[in-house]
């Protein structure tokens, strides 16, 4: 029983460390061009920016830290390899994930609120503006 | 020892009190869509299934705590510790079980499969009802003689789920085996629809606004096993769900579930409550000089 117990512990210590490294930047990482090319629905007014900083901050900022800067290997959204991205692409993202490279997909919120989300990352600036 | 075991019981109903409800996922108590627990996440929940089977049978009361951690964006692991108390018999620890749920696509599709692994060790007073599968079983015994026989399971679930149109609608096919008996293959499936009742957030934060709030109907069931496929004495169930996200990481589900045949528990109350601990495994990583 004993030893069973430490073959466990030790082969899920061995598999958490093998899914930590897999968890890396995936620069090639490119929404398709029909996803890139879809337009914002919902806007960009306050009330939607707040409701979409509520869900980043309930859902994205313990990989992307509360001003989007990014910890650990998620990315810093405040950079302009980001911010030059359509909407579309950043909610093609979002729904879609990288799960390979350790972002979850994000499909379980609704339309409007991942589209929210896309609106509160466009106020994302850099600490120093 | 009887007093220890309520203790166990009252701990476990009170912890489901002040922590579940799968937060931010669609209203099941059964059916398993393809979301995955956020990597590094935990998530600490608390069920229980309560019961009346009728007939002179006694209700019962089966709680159990779940452990779930995502280890990866593709691998959700969990461990579930139960127990059960009946009117007018004992109350005990029933067992433990350990699952894992891995995303073999890596990318979101119309449907989603998920790939489900669990191993139970359990003994043969575990009510929880946490999936039905095979026949209807033969009347309840008391509590001191079903404990007394052990079951080690195996099982295995395909997961088949799609979210669209702000709903998630989810297929389970369950097949397990009782390495303890010579029961063949047992069949099951769950069938569930879950959608939040409203699609946008609002800019306060609020605890009684639509979108804290989803809407789940499931239908469970066994079909069945390797002597006997079908739908001959089995059960199945009808079960609205209902599930309040009342914090950033806590959140509530019930669910009063129906029988559609004329066998098995005539009504199943099931109620729990989630909390989430978001970035736990970084937590422990600092805690260790890592991370």
């Amino acid at each position: 029983m004993k030893r069973s117990a430490w073959f466990i512990a030790v082969a899920l210590f061995a598999y958490m460390t093998f899914a930590q490294e897999a968890t890396q930047k995936h620069p090639k990482w490119q929404a398709p061009p029909d996803a890139a090319a879809k337009k914002n629905p919902v806007g960009d007014k306050p009330e939607v920016v707040a409701g979409g900083k509520k869900l980043f901050m309930r859902h994205c900022a313990e990989c992307h830290n509360e001003d989007g800067s990014g910890l650990q290997d998620a990315a810093n959204l405040q950079l302009p390899e980001v911010q030059k991205q359509t909407d579309g692409a950043l909610f093609w993202k979002i729904t879609t994930g990288n799960v390979k490279n350790g972002m979850p997909p994000f499909s379980r919120l609704s339309d409007d609120e991942r589209w929210q989300i896309v609106s509160f990352l466009r106020t994302l600036k850099p600490a120093s503006q | 020892m009887k007093t220890l075991m309520l203790l166990f019981a009252a701990a476990v109903s009170l912890l489901g009190l002040a922590n579940q409800a799968r937060a931010q996922q669609p209203a099941y108590f059964v059916t398993y869509s393809h979301e995955l627990e956020e990597p590094r996440n935990l998530e600490i929940g608390t069920s229980t299934t309560i019961g009346s089977p009728g007939s002179g049978h006694p209700a019962f009361f089966a709680p159990f705590i779940e452990l779930e951690y995502g280890a990866t964006a593709w691998w959700t692991s969990e461990l579930y510790l139960e127990g059960q108390s009946t009117a007018g018999d004992s109350a005990l620890f029933t067992g433990w079980r350990l699952e894992n749920r891995f995303r073999p696509l890596f990318r979101e599709h119309v449907i989603n499969p998920v790939l489900y692994f669990e191993y139970a060790s359990t003994n043969e007073a575990s009510k929880i009802m946490k999936e039905i599968v095979g026949n209807v079983e033969t009347a309840a015994e008391i509590n001191a003689d079903a404990r007394r026989v052990h079951a080690h399971e195996v099982e295995t679930k395909l997961i088949l789920s799609s979210n669209t149109h702000n709903w998630n609608l989810s297929g389970n096919f369950i097949v397990e085996k009782n390495l303890s008996e010579d029961e063949g293959f047992e069949f099951g499936y769950a069938l569930g629809a879950s959608r939040k009742l409203a699609t946008m957030a609002s800019a306060e934060n609020c605890r009684f606004c639509r979108e804290n709030f989803a809407a789940g109907l499931e239908m469970y069931g066994g079909l069945g096993s390797t002597n006997g496929f079908g739908l001959h004495n089995t059960v199945h169930y009808l079960a609205p769900v209902l599930a309040w996200q009342f914090s950033d990481n806590a959140a509530v589900q019930f669910s009063p579930a129906v029988r559609l045949t004329r066998v098995g528990n005539p009504v199943l109350f099931r109620i729990s409550y989630i909390y989430e601990v978001r970035g736990f495994g970084t937590k422990v990583a600092r805690l260790f000089g890592g991370g």
